[in-house]
């Protein structure tokens, strides 16, 4: 427990000038109003937070007072915890007013906690940001240095032999306790931390524990002393892997930062290269010198570790990020990374055949995959994974649920590094093949260059459309018999006239599948009777009819146009 | 290169001789006929004939139109792209599309095989267009396919541009949403290489009595509106879809079949509108 550090910055008013007026943002609490923060000229003039307003204006006139906005401080705080990613991965706001950064392991690539808490002091003033800085060995000697013992310009800084000594003259409150417990220990006495040294720890456990663990003075005092784990959970997700740029001047052009990209990406290549893995999800947090983080997030649909390919998807969003009046730090992050083989290398240019060739699909394949996967991760950065799918048939007869859209990632964990179009890609590839012939039912035509023979006869199923409506779309539909197409139909404030029909094909309901992927309009259509029909110009329609013939009343659908 | 280094460095300030002067024709011609990436036959000596090169220009973009209600639908134009895909080398196609209602089994009947498709849905002609191009630089892509509505002139430019640079096809399936849209973007100048416009026919009569109420093949007139180099022409072609035992038209691959009685007609002789009538002969059986 001794290595771990933690870093405290209370008190995060704006630090101003002096000759700033009086200034107080105010809260409503039980139908008073209380002063909820204030500014150092206020505090001068004898005001205090939870002071009511009219007591506080009697002082102070000339008071200039707004409504406190909590949200908005929180959302101040996590932007200001963000950008302190800068020192360490692992930051976060604490409570109100704090931030908490475990520097463990980071602080020597700054020369040492001394020299980082100077960076931090100096970049803070130029924000205008009033702050106060303690490290220790644990969050809660940290928390307590921090805001009672340091000093604006005096951050606390004990060795860690010296944090017991240093959290001795301590008021109690620095121990996280609530006003109760702090009362209740002030009523026999104990005002400093150092008091609570020499008590035996379980008679404090029975006297001072009735609060809840959070108040309890024993538990506390053993979080300070690191005699209890207290980790820091950090702001979102905890990057694997980490790559930082830091520059002596902030930079904002658009060039310098692509500039800025391509090394930083070249670094976290050539890391994940000695590792042998590929990023799947990273992070490119822009840090800017008013404090904020800028951030550009990518996917891949594939394990990449190019740095060309991965400049150009960053590049291809940097149009997102506002640099503000400069950018100090770049930080390049990944979330998620998997296996990538060293000889699974991206962009090989195949120079296009002339002329038309029909390659057999061995020769088709995986040298290609690469430069779709590129393609693959800049089209779902763009449009998300989500927008790119693929086509796949399953096995069953009713129409949509025998072809469907199945997302590019999903077809990733089924089999890994699938490129779509490359036959090694799609698994076995006879099965799959297999039941398309099925559905289609024109095996023959199935394959370009394979031979064309003659149809495959009895087992072939009537025709298919190209275009199929999800869901199918009803249509005003005018027949004689029951049993008969339409001789007559309307679709889409158009009218047909049926020229010709073929059909009906009966389609009943999967009773056995449970859980309808089909459309609610559609399903519960026990049975269907599809027709082909051709109208006067020569379209050609899949309509059904929903229900049997028999029942009140059917319902015609449009499900799809022949080509 | 760009022009002004060529004319630093290949055109000496002296007065060009014969030699050179054919040399310079020939540089030019180059210029303005970029880097020919082979064509695709149609294998039907008909159309094959009316297009430069003897075929689909490859590397090039191509545009397919529907007519009156397809033109929202583009149906008869997927099934002809369809075709053609299937006729081009095997590999991936990324195929971009505003909703997703592509069939498998339907495209798989004309020949194309749906695993090779890579769809990417977007709902804006602008993004429709972004991934066309992006698709376009795309090293490994055969073909791409975009379903656009809207296509300004510049942006047919650019993707035609990319196309000749990388050699992948790029066909452009015009969908239009309404007629006032349709009506607007038909008459706007295009970059594309070809212009094709595919309307599906009435079947054509079958003599069999018993059979005069079922759906015969599927015919569609194919109009070549336009080509860069070559002259307009129109065909009675029957889709490629194997139904009946009828052999009497059989192509290498039987995609793409022409009608026996097809005439090879330029479109010239044929008002665009009455296209259809004048096509009407030509659809009746004489036996």
């Amino acid at each position: 427990m001794t290595e771990k550090r933690g870093g405290s910055l209370p008190n995060l008013c704006n630090a101003v000038p002096a000759d700033e007026p009086p200034f107080a943002t105010v809260t409503a609490s039980g139908g008073r109003r209380l002063i909820a923060a204030l500014n150092p000229a206020a505090a001068k003039a004898g005001l205090a937070p939870g002071m009511p307003l009219p007591d506080a204006l009697s002082f102070v006139p000339g008071l200039v007072t707004a409504p406190a906005d909590p949200a908005a401080d929180r959302a101040a705080l996590t932007r200001l915890a963000e950008w302190c990613g800068r020192y360490s991965p692992w930051t976060a706001p604490d409570e109100t007013d704090g931030i908490k950064i475990e520097i463990t392991g980071s602080a020597h690539l700054w020369g040492g906690e001394a020299a980082l808490v100077a960076d931090i002091s100096r970049r803070l003033l130029r924000q205008q940001i009033a702050h106060r800085i303690a490290v220790a060995s644990t969050l809660g000697t940290a928390w307590a240095l921090a805001r009672h013992a340091a000093d604006a310009g005096a951050p606390a800084l004990p060795t860690s032999q010296d944090e017991r000594a240093a959290l001795a003259p301590l008021p109690v409150e620095a121990l996280r306790l609530d006003p109760d417990t702090v009362q209740g220990l002030r009523r026999v006495g104990l005002r400093h931390i150092g008091e609570l040294y020499p008590m035996p720890r379980d008679a404090l456990a029975r006297r001072f524990g009735a609060n809840g663990l959070e108040n309890s003075v024993a538990y506390r005092l053993d979080q300070a002393f690191g005699d209890l784990p207290e980790p820091l959970s950090p702001l979102g997700e905890t990057p694997s892997r980490r790559v930082r740029l830091s520059f002596a001047e902030p930079i904002a052009d658009p060039a310098d930062l692509a500039r800025a990209i391509e090394r930083l990406v070249e670094d976290l290549a050539a890391r994940l290269a000695r590792e042998g893995m590929g990023a799947r999800r990273l992070a490119l947090g822009f840090h800017r010198v008013d404090g904020r983080v800028e951030h550009i997030r990518l996917g891949t649909a594939r394990p990449t570790r190019d740095p060309r390919h991965l400049a150009k998807l960053f590049a291809a969003k940097l149009d997102t990020v506002d640099p503000g009046l400069g950018v100090e730090d770049m930080i390049l992050a990944v979330f998620a990374a998997e296996k990538l083989d060293p000889e699974q290398t991206e962009f090989s240019p195949h120079p296009p055949a002339a002329g038309v060739t029909i390659l057999p699909p061995p020769l088709a394949g995986e040298g290609r995959g690469g430069g779709i996967a590129s393609l693959l991760d800049r089209l779902g950065n763009r449009f998300g994974l989500d927008a790119i799918s693929h086509i796949e048939p399953r096995q069953s007869h009713i129409p949509e649920r025998a072809s469907i859209y199945v997302r590019i990632e999903e077809k990733r964990g089924s089999a890994s590094n699938v490129i779509p179009g490359s036959p090694a890609g799609r698994g076995p590839e006879s099965m799959n093949t297999g039941l398309w012939k099925m559905d289609s039912g024109l095996a023959s035509s199935a394959r370009p260059g394979m031979t064309s023979g003659e149809p495959t006869g009895n087992s072939r199923k009537p025709p298919r459309p190209v275009r199929l409506f999800r869901p199918p779309e009803p249509i005003e539909a005018q027949w004689v018999l029951p049993d008969d197409p339409p001789f007559r139909f309307t679709w889409r404030r158009r009218q047909h006239r049926v020229r010709h029909a073929d059909g009906p094909e009966r389609i009943a309901e999967e009773w056995w599948i449970e859980d309808s992927a089909a459309d609610p309009r559609a399903s519960g259509d026990r049975v269907r009777d599809y027709y082909r029909v051709e109208d006067e110009e020569g379209r050609r329609f899949w309509l059904y009819r929903a229900g049997l013939p028999g029942d009140p009343p059917p319902r015609w659908f449009v499900h799809g146009i022949f080509a | 290169m760009s022009f002004s280094q060529v004319m630093r460095h290949d055109f000496p300030e002296e007065v060009p001789r014969p030699g050179r002067l054919a040399a310079l024709r020939e540089r030019i011609r180059h210029i303005e006929q970029p880097a020919s990436h082979g064509v695709l036959p149609f294998g039907v000596a008909a159309i094959d004939r009316a297009l430069p090169g003897g075929g689909l220009a490859l590397g090039a973009v191509h545009e397919i139109l529907g007519i009156d209600g397809d033109e929202e639908d583009g149906a008869a134009a997927c099934g002809f792209i369809a075709g053609l895909l299937a006729r081009l080398r095997m590999g991936p196609v990324l195929w971009c599309l505003k909703r997703p209602d592509l069939y498998g089994p339907g495209l798989l009947a004309h020949g194309l095989d749906p695993a090779r498709l890579v769809i990417v849905t977007a709902s804006r002609d602008e993004d429709i267009l972004w991934a066309i191009e992006e698709g376009l630089r795309a090293p490994g892509l055969v073909a791409v396919i975009g379903e656009i509505g809207r296509l300004p002139l510049v942006a047919g430019r650019r993707l035609q541009l990319a196309a000749e640079r990388s050699g992948i096809t790029a066909f452009l399936l015009r969908r239009w949403r309404n007629s006032e849209e349709a009506a607007r973007e038909r008459e706007r100048p295009s970059a594309a290489v070809t212009r094709w416009r595919i309307a599906a026919l009435p079947a054509r009569e079958v003599d069999d009595l018993r059979l005069r109420q079922l759906i015969g093949q599927p015919r569609w007139r194919v109009e070549l509106l336009r080509c860069r180099g070559g002259v307009p022409a129109q065909w009675v072609v029957e889709s490629g879809v194997v139904e009946s035992g009828d052999v009497e038209v059989a192509d290498a691959t039987g995609h793409v079949r022409l009608s026996p009685e097809l005439a090879d007609r330029p479109a010239a002789a044929v008002d665009r509108k009455e296209g259809r009538l004048a096509a009407e002969p030509l659809q009746r059986r004489t036996g």
